[in-house]
């Protein structure tokens, strides 16, 4: 049954215009302000204020703890101030995946949708937005680290090294909030993406080099990313096929690309 | 000119809503009724792009909802005044939700005002009433300035204060030329300021007209009691009346009683007992539905 209601007011078809429709162009003009969006929604919640200063007050401690027991060899700042880092790529995994699921979980996603038709748009958005994030978290727990290993009156040691492993570092904590997110995006539900990602990362990817030929095992996804803070896997043969850097970023990263271009189409595809 | 086109969904068997088709014109509020899960939510979730309809369509002067370039400035939406961060304040909301509609941010003020939550800003949501939120969520449709505003059950949670606050801010907002898509279960509400009705049941719809078309259709009923009630039925069915005989009573649909008291004074017919009564709006849309109702009072 078709009706037409009988149109009375002020408006008119006449006066009234056709509103602009999506190009790729508008869309692309769109990130920025999707961007900024993303960053009113970090900025204004506790829980990620929270979880930074979990890894400053955690890297501080952890590392002075290392720095003053640690007694059977010698101990230096440029070494024990990365040892946090693997700590804060989980962090920022959780800080990713609470960037969508939070979304799903207190309805504000549909808002976010109506507001920006164009999924791809948030996708990317949100991805540069957890990249940031993961990278000031990995920034903050190696300066954590670098403080609490100070304070506890340990040398600084061989620091040619340190620049380039800090640009590693930061890469691998803004890749595993993109991981995070990505994993968030496709399990959409909070408690479940957060305990598969601290299940994962530091219990079955700890037990699975036992079982795993080593040429399998450093391709697993924190276990290669751990390799850009330059940590190694003490199973036997490990160090003999051990990725590079460069080789440990393209892995990860592929995880975290992987994870987040499913997680688009998922977002592209379900309904909200 | 919202146009909304044989919208279809359907989930797995059941169907959701099935070919519904209505438009909405500027400077008008349209009410949107119906019995729970009648798909009053599913049809405004597609009208912003929120479902994917498996038929059908919603265009706005035009265009698809997904091909607007700014949606906030077309329409605003409310579809679920819970939609928030307990731990962001009003203004933040506001604020990330300007951002991602391409508003600027000064709005975000005006609008609090606008909703009386100026002094709310900066305040938690997890704190807020489930009335302020739905001032809240009314403030981020208003955001863009948009032309049409389509709002589900916008009154839940609101005093009778708000009630009428929200009443008269839709009806100003139609009047200056905008367009408004409200759902609710008040219809008595509703009959008091929206002037047309869009009536779904079961996922069908039931009717798409204006208040007073929907209204006459369920106006009047008179009763009448008389010796010779034949001869009364046949003369009111001679002017096209429904007339039902119940014994020596006549029950006359959509007249008044000076009519019918008029043809019987001509006819000569005696009258013992002649009364009027006139159906709410509320009751003619519960008969409309009462077939589709999926959960029904006994």
């Amino acid at each position: 049954m078709t009706t037409t209601l009988t149109p009375v007011g002020a408006y008119t078809e006449g006066n009234q215009h056709r509103p602009a429709t999506r190009t790729k162009t508008s869309d692309l003009k769109a990130v920025p302000a999707a961007l900024k969006s993303e960053w009113r929604k970090v900025s204004s919640v506790r829980t990620y204020r929270a979880i930074l200063a979990l890894t400053a007050v955690g890297g501080f401690l952890l590392s002075g703890a290392i720095a003053r027991f640690t007694t059977d060899q010698a101990m230096y700042i440029a070494e024990v101030g990365f040892y946090w880092t693997g700590a804060g790529a989980i962090f920022a995994a959780v800080v990713g995946v609470l960037m969508f699921t939070s979304e799903g979980q207190h309805g504000t996603l549909a808002v976010t949708l109506t507001a920006q038709p164009a999924r791809w748009v948030i996708a990317a958005s949100k991805a540069a937005m957890a990249a940031a994030t993961g990278a000031v978290i990995g920034a903050v727990a190696i300066a954590a680290g670098f403080a609490g290993s100070a304070v506890a009156g340990i040398e600084m040691g061989d620091t040619s090294s340190v620049v380039a492993m800090t640009l590693w570092a930061v890469l691998y904590t803004g890749l595993s909030a993109v991981l995070g997110l990505g994993t968030g995006m496709v399990i959409r539900h909070s408690a479940a993406a957060v305990t598969g990602i601290l299940v994962w990362g530091p219990v079955i990817e700890g037990l699975l080099p036992l079982v795993l030929p080593v040429q399998v095992a450093r391709f697993l996804p924190f276990l290669a990313g751990s390799r850009l803070v330059g940590w190694l896997d003490d199973t036997p043969g490990a160090e003999a096929v051990a990725l590079t850097e460069p080789q440990a970023a393209l892995v990860f990263g592929g995880y975290a690309l992987l994870a987040l271009t499913i997680g688009t189409l998922l977002l592209s595809r379900r309904e909200a | 000119m919202i146009t909304v086109s044989g919208i279809t969904k359907r989930y797995g068997r059941k169907t959701a809503v099935e070919d519904i088709t209505f438009d909405l014109t500027s400077g008008r509020v349209t009410g949107f009724v119906g019995p729970n899960g009648a798909g009053k939510s599913t049809t405004m979730r597609a009208m912003v792009g929120l479902i994917r309809p498996d038929g059908g369509e919603v265009r706005y002067h035009g265009a698809l909802y997904r091909s607007l370039a700014q949606p906030a400035r077309v329409v605003g939406s409310v579809l679920d005044a819970r939609c928030m961060h307990p731990g962001r304040t009003a203004r933040n909301h506001l604020r990330a939700m300007a951002a991602a509609s391409r508003v600027p941010s000064q709005r975000v003020g005006a609008v609090l005002d606008e909703v009386g939550l100026g002094a709310a800003a900066g305040q938690r949501v997890g704190g807020f009433s489930l009335g302020m939120r739905q001032r809240l969520a009314l403030a981020g449709a208003l955001l863009g300035e948009p032309q049409a505003l389509l709002l589900d059950e916008p009154s839940n949670g609101l005093d009778p204060d708000g009630i009428r606050w929200l009443r008269n801010h839709l009806r100003s907002f139609a009047d200056k030329g905008g367009t408004v898509l409200v759902s609710s279960h008040l219809i008595a509400e509703l009959s008091i300021f929206a002037d047309d009705l869009v009536v779904v049941g079961a996922g069908k719809l039931i009717a798409a007209d204006s208040m007073a078309a929907i209204t006459s259709r369920h106006e009047t009923t008179v009763v009448v009691e008389t010796p010779r009630p034949g001869d009364l039925a046949r003369e009111l069915a001679a002017l096209g009346l429904s007339v039902e005989i119940d014994g020596t009573r006549l029950r006359v649909q959509g007249t008044t009683k000076t009519l019918v008291s008029q043809v019987a004074y001509d006819n000569g017919i005696q009258v013992f007992e002649l009364s009027e009564t006139v159906r709410s709006l509320e009751d003619s849309l519960i008969e409309m539905t009462r077939a589709s109702a999926e959960y029904a009072s006994a």
